[in-house]
């Protein structure tokens, strides 16, 4: 079952692209991984969490609107199929939850967009380096369970950028 | 013949619409991602307040590097891809038209409404832009502002020219700069990008 109308759900106005009613942008590996690179280079931890709470932020937003879109998927269960298939249509890669509840639980990516473009411009790193899929997951995570910014931790316990076999997020909530 | 940018914007809107089995969308020579407009502005906004306000031009100067170094090899991706070759190559007579094929693929890509204004070949170029994310962007987060916040668009028009203009790829990065004197976060009715041959070139990509 197609669970978005991709069609209907990506349009134009003007000049700005909309996806359901928010404004998005189309923006390649070269930029984003730039950004990445000058964020960690300028300001190292500090940096990193920029991307990841901005990127918690936004995605909190954007499916905030998304689900009122899609009245009819009510269950976590669904709205995280949905999630998954939306990071999927924007190019962002592939990502499954293995488990998920308030406390806390597992996601993987076997593809992103971020390792493709980290891989392509600067080869192998020594630390993790999916921060925005991070914040993706935190940004999600907080609004399926109605909890505040910040309320979900994510650690990226493996990373593909250190070719290791797939990316692992652990998601704990914050009063562990 | 005359840029159909209908036509580049609609090819760009088909092809977002296809990603391989990993999730990517490979399109005119990069991988390309759709997200929400908010992240990048709270991104870039926050990084700047992060900076003592004695480097405030430092951030300025690493965010417009990021979008010039990106606009820069996207760009000469995008040029020596099969769909422009398919697609805008045919519509391409002199160096203004690639100009205006590049500024086309920009619009299609949800940067704002770019019309080009003047250009002297291979000296100076003034873009215009309305609906910029990130002018749009920096009013509902923090106000009118006091100096122009179009950094990606900065960059990237003046790495326009460097492709252009500029020596072979990828010999001719940093060939020209932009300011940014009209910004709509300034209260104008529209962003200006003036870009000039630069003082500062070094190859950094």
């Amino acid at each position: 079952m197609a669970l978005i109308k991709w069609e209907k759900d990506l349009t134009r106005k003007g000049g700005q692209v909309l996806l359901s009613s928010l404004p998005i942008a189309m923006h390649c590996h070269h930029y984003n991984i730039n950004l990445q690179a000058m964020l960690e280079e300028t300001f190292g931890e500090i940096g990193i969490d920029l991307m990841c709470r901005s990127a918690e932020e936004a995605t909190y937003s954007m499916f905030r609107e998304y689900f009122k879109r899609y009245p009819n998927i009510k269950t976590i269960k669904s709205r995280i199929e949905l999630a998954c298939t939306l990071y999927q249509s924007c190019g962002l890669g592939i990502i499954h939850f293995v488990s998920l509840d308030e406390e806390g639980g597992e996601a993987v990516s076997p593809f992103s967009h971020y390792v493709t473009g980290w891989l392509a411009k600067h080869g192998k790193r020594d630390t993790p380096g999916c921060h925005f899929t991070r914040g993706w997951i935190a940004g999600l995570c907080n609004l399926l369970y109605e909890k505040h910014l910040g309320y979900f931790k994510v650690a990226e316990v493996a990373c593909k950028m250190m070719r290791h076999e797939t990316c692992v997020f652990k998601i704990a909530g914050s009063h562990r | 013949m005359a840029i159909d940018t209908q036509k580049i914007i609609q090819a760009i809107m088909e092809g977002s619409k296809y990603r391989d089995a990993k999730g990517i969308i490979p399109i005119f020579g990069v991988y390309l991602s759709l997200f929400s407009v908010d992240y990048y502005n709270k991104l870039s906004f926050e990084f700047e307040l992060m900076m003592e306000p004695s480097r405030q031009t430092k951030a300025e100067q690493l965010l417009i590097d990021a979008a010039q170094e990106c606009g820069y090899a996207t760009f000469h991706g995008i040029r020596t891809s099969k769909e422009w070759e398919k697609i805008v190559q045919p519509m391409i007579e002199t160096q203004e038209d690639e100009l205006q094929g590049f500024i086309s693929v920009a619009i299609g890509l949800g940067w704002g409404n770019i019309e080009l204004v003047k250009l002297v070949p291979g000296e100076n170029l003034v873009l215009r832009a309305t609906e910029s994310y990130e002018a749009d962007g920096y009013i509902s987060r923090h106000g009118l502002s006091k100096s122009g916040k179009c950094y990606m668009l900065r960059g990237v028009s003046a790495a326009f020219m460097d492709l252009i203009y500029g020596d072979s790829y990828p010999e001719g990065y940093n060939t020209f700069t932009a300011i940014e004197p009209k910004c709509r976060a300034k209260g104008d009715d529209f962003c200006e990008f003036v870009v000039q041959k630069s003082h500062k070139k070094e190859y950094t990509c």
